[in-house]
């Protein structure tokens, strides 16, 4: 396993490099720069446009731009923005990613958590009218054209119903006297996120342990309501308490685009999981778990749907590689001041620094995904451990 | 005399399918002795298995028992609910199936799996009793403790067997059906499997339906047997008597397409013709269009009926008299 992990990081290192040329030249493809404007003034003299250009090193060939852009990148330097110098793409980076984050990791559990359920329960109940009726509202929500929808989402439950925010990430009246930045909320929201799924996935860990199925499930149920016991305290005390009215703030403020994204995005994994678990029904196993008198439930959750996982997962991981590049749509439509909003400034005004830096984080994130999609193949089909060692 | 386990009664079963129903058991009636096995034997096709699926009800969604009895130790399984059913599977019958293959669960280890079960029936054992009992059957089927722990890829295919047998015994059944257990294996495995499965049932006093295409498997393993065609029975009797006097042609042909190690070499015979499809629904003798016994007082538009022609044999009438 050792061998096979550095063989993968080696062949990473290698795709990595090759990503970070091409995606250089291809900005530098884009004609023009990014102070080509400044030579519509007509009283700015043609030496200044040209010390401008020196200034941020454009004047160079761009050979030797590249070359000296690859060693800085390998020394931690990723330059200055262009467009909100004296800022570094890496601080431009640092405040937006948590609010992306934030909410796309909970759009991307929510839509396939609500996937897989639904589309186990499809392939359970095949050929019910339930199943027709559902399936169709599915390929319907697959294939809507997703900024139509959210438009319509938008218009419908902020603007007719006023029930929720039009946009934004805050309201920033209630921001006006507010002790810290946004961030510090997000980090903050962040970590209690983070740590209380972590919490809960080793609590379902360690009750596995129990035979008695009874005793399982109450000591399942005792450990979530202890969770949401502790983080009612963690949110009624010390700094959290500070924070609490500006998380709920947000937390209002992602409700819609959470709402929207999760319709059109849990329909995909629905219908492949479907698809998976009814070629897992034919199996021979399943027949075994039935004769062994297993209930319904049990047949459904621990044979068919625990072995059609897999690809459910992969998508999974494929998705949150798309997580920053996929949200530029979104973030858009509902004025989400995030990554997406960046990267799609900074490649529009040709902010080169910081379109760099974007999607080299992006390519980070993609090819660490994949690696992770391997080992965590590993992990679920005990099959394929066997043949990455040997 | 010991007591009757099983008792199926003039039992009905087809699937429905968009061409029509497919009658795949028809009429068939046995009983098995506690402590006895009980072979069936026929080509692929003719609705063993379906038999075997039926005494579970686990067939397909859309088979459906029209008629008949089964009953389990004088509980009546047939209209059972779903729920009742799940009762009565593993705990009153259980079965090794056909594939050891594909009948565990890729991605769940094998010692979870027989826990599985044994939960299911007795959920008051605690998870030492449980790995006790697994260890227990797994000593008893010549399997070392440690496979409890391993994924069943980890396994070849005789151990897969073996542990399948040790999962069928796992909740002290009344009834094991062990469906072709043999099939996918090579002869020498196939051997000691059958061997096991006989310590087994001398062990634990088990009663056993044994279903095979193989004859000579048959005539090793059973007690009773009985020959099926085109879903019903034709013959049924005490096995050393099938074996050395049999009175349907049917039994004849297979036994005599069957070769022999000892006697005379004797050119090997088979049936002209195919059995019939049992989409059509036929009347009158299935075998009449196969049979090489056809004279003038045989009458094709007549139905098999088995008639009992000594104590516990039964023949299709229409071969009773051969002999």
């Amino acid at each position: 396993m050792a061998i096979y992990i550095l063989k993968r990081t080696y062949q990473l290192i290698i795709v990595f490099l090759l990503f970070l040329v091409l995606s250089y030249l291809l900005f530098n493809a884009i004609p023009g720069n990014a102070f080509q404007s400044l030579l519509l003034n007509p009283d700015l003299p043609k030496e200044a446009y040209q010390r401008v250009l020196e200034t941020y090193g454009l004047d160079k060939p761009l050979f030797e731009r590249l070359q000296l852009y690859i060693i800085n990148f390998f020394k931690g330097d990723f330059g200055y923005s262009y467009n909100y110098y004296p800022k570094t793409p890496i601080d431009l980076i640092a405040e937006r990613l948590p609010r992306t984050l934030m909410l796309f990791a909970l759009v991307n559990v929510v839509s396939f958590y609500t996937g897989f359920i639904v589309g186990k329960i499809l392939a359970w109940r095949r050929g019910s009218k339930s199943e027709t009726w559902i399936t169709i509202t599915s390929v319907f929500s697959y294939t809507v054209f997703y900024p139509w929808f959210a438009l319509l989402m938008l218009y419908f439950f902020g603007y007719k119903l006023g029930w929720l925010p039009i946009g934004k990430f805050i309201y920033p009246e209630k921001w006006y006297d507010a002790p810290f930045d946004s961030d510090v909320v997000f980090i903050t929201m962040i970590k209690f996120t983070v740590v209380a799924t972590f919490i809960q996935f080793l609590a379902f860990i360690f009750t596995r342990n129990i035979e008695s199925l009874t005793n399982r499930k109450t000591a399942r149920l005792v450990s979530f309501v202890l969770l949401l016991l502790g983080s009612y305290f963690y949110w009624g005390s010390g700094s959290a308490l500070e924070q609490r009215t500006y998380a709920a703030d947000i937390a209002y403020h992602m409700i819609l685009p959470v709402f929207t994204v999760t319709i059109v995005a849990f329909a995909g994994t629905a219908l492949l999981t479907r698809t998976t678990m009814m070629e897992v029904l034919k199996d021979d196993y399943i027949l075994t778990a039935r004769a062994k008198g297993l209930s319904q439930k049990r047949i459904r959750d621990r044979h068919a749907a625990r072995t059609a996982l897999l690809p459910v997962v992969t998508s999974f991981i494929f998705t949150i590689i798309t997580i920053i590049d996929g949200s530029v749509l979104t973030e858009t439509i509902f004025s989400w001041p995030g990554m997406g909003q960046l990267i799609l400034q900074s490649v529009t005004q040709e902010d080169i620094p910081v379109a760099m830096a974007t999607f080299s984080f992006v390519g980070i994130l993609a090819l660490v995904a994949h690696f992770l999609a391997d080992i965590s193949y590993a992990y679920l089909d005990p099959r394929i451990r066997i043949k990455s060692q040997g | 005399m010991p007591k009757e386990i099983l008792k199926v009664e003039n039992l009905n079963m087809h699937y429905e399918t968009l061409t029509g129903n497919v009658d795949a058991v028809k009429d068939i009636s046995f009983t098995v002795l506690e402590g006895q096995s009980f072979g069936l034997v026929g080509e692929s096709g003719c609705g063993k298995t379906s038999v075997a699926m039926s005494l579970l009800q686990l067939q397909a969604d859309n088979a459906k028992i029209t008629s008949g009895s089964i009953k389990l130790d004088g509980v009546e399984l047939v209209g059972m609910s779903e729920s009742e059913l799940r009762t009565v599977r593993w705990d009153g019958i259980s079965i090794v199936f056909q594939g050891a293959m594909n009948a565990w669960n890729p991605v769940i280890k094998i010692g979870e799996q027989i826990r599985e079960a044994i939960r299911e029936h007795y959920p008051k054992k605690s998870k030492s009793e449980n790995t006790k009992k697994i260890s227990e059957l797994f000593n008893m089927v010549g399997l070392d403790e440690s496979i409890m722990d391993r994924y069943p890829h980890e396994l070849s295919g005789g151990m897969k067997q073996r542990a399948i047998i040790a999962l069928a015994l796992s909740c002290d059944p009344k009834v094991i059906i062990a469906d072709e257990p043999t099939t996918a294996l090579d002869v020498v495995i196939q051997d000691q499997i059958l061997n096991e499965i006989k310590k087994v049932q001398d062990l634990l006093g088990l009663s056993l339906i044994y279903i095979s295409h193989d004859i000579a498997v048959i005539a090793e393993m059973t007690d009773q047997m009985a020959v099926m065609y085109a879903g019903r029975i034709v013959e049924l009797g005490p096995t050393d008597e099938v074996f050395k006097n049999p009175k349907h042609s049917y039994t004849k042909a297979l036994l005599e397409s069957t070769p022999s190690v000892v006697g005379e070499k004797v050119k090997l015979k088979s049936l002209e013709g195919e059995p019939p499809s049992l989409i059509d629904k036929q009347s009158g003798c299935a075998f009449a269009p196969r049979c090489p016994n056809k004279n003038e007082t045989c009458n094709p538009t007549v139905d098999m009926e088995l008639i009992e022609i000594s104590p516990d044999y039964f023949v299709d009438a229409c071969n009773a008299s051969n002999s």
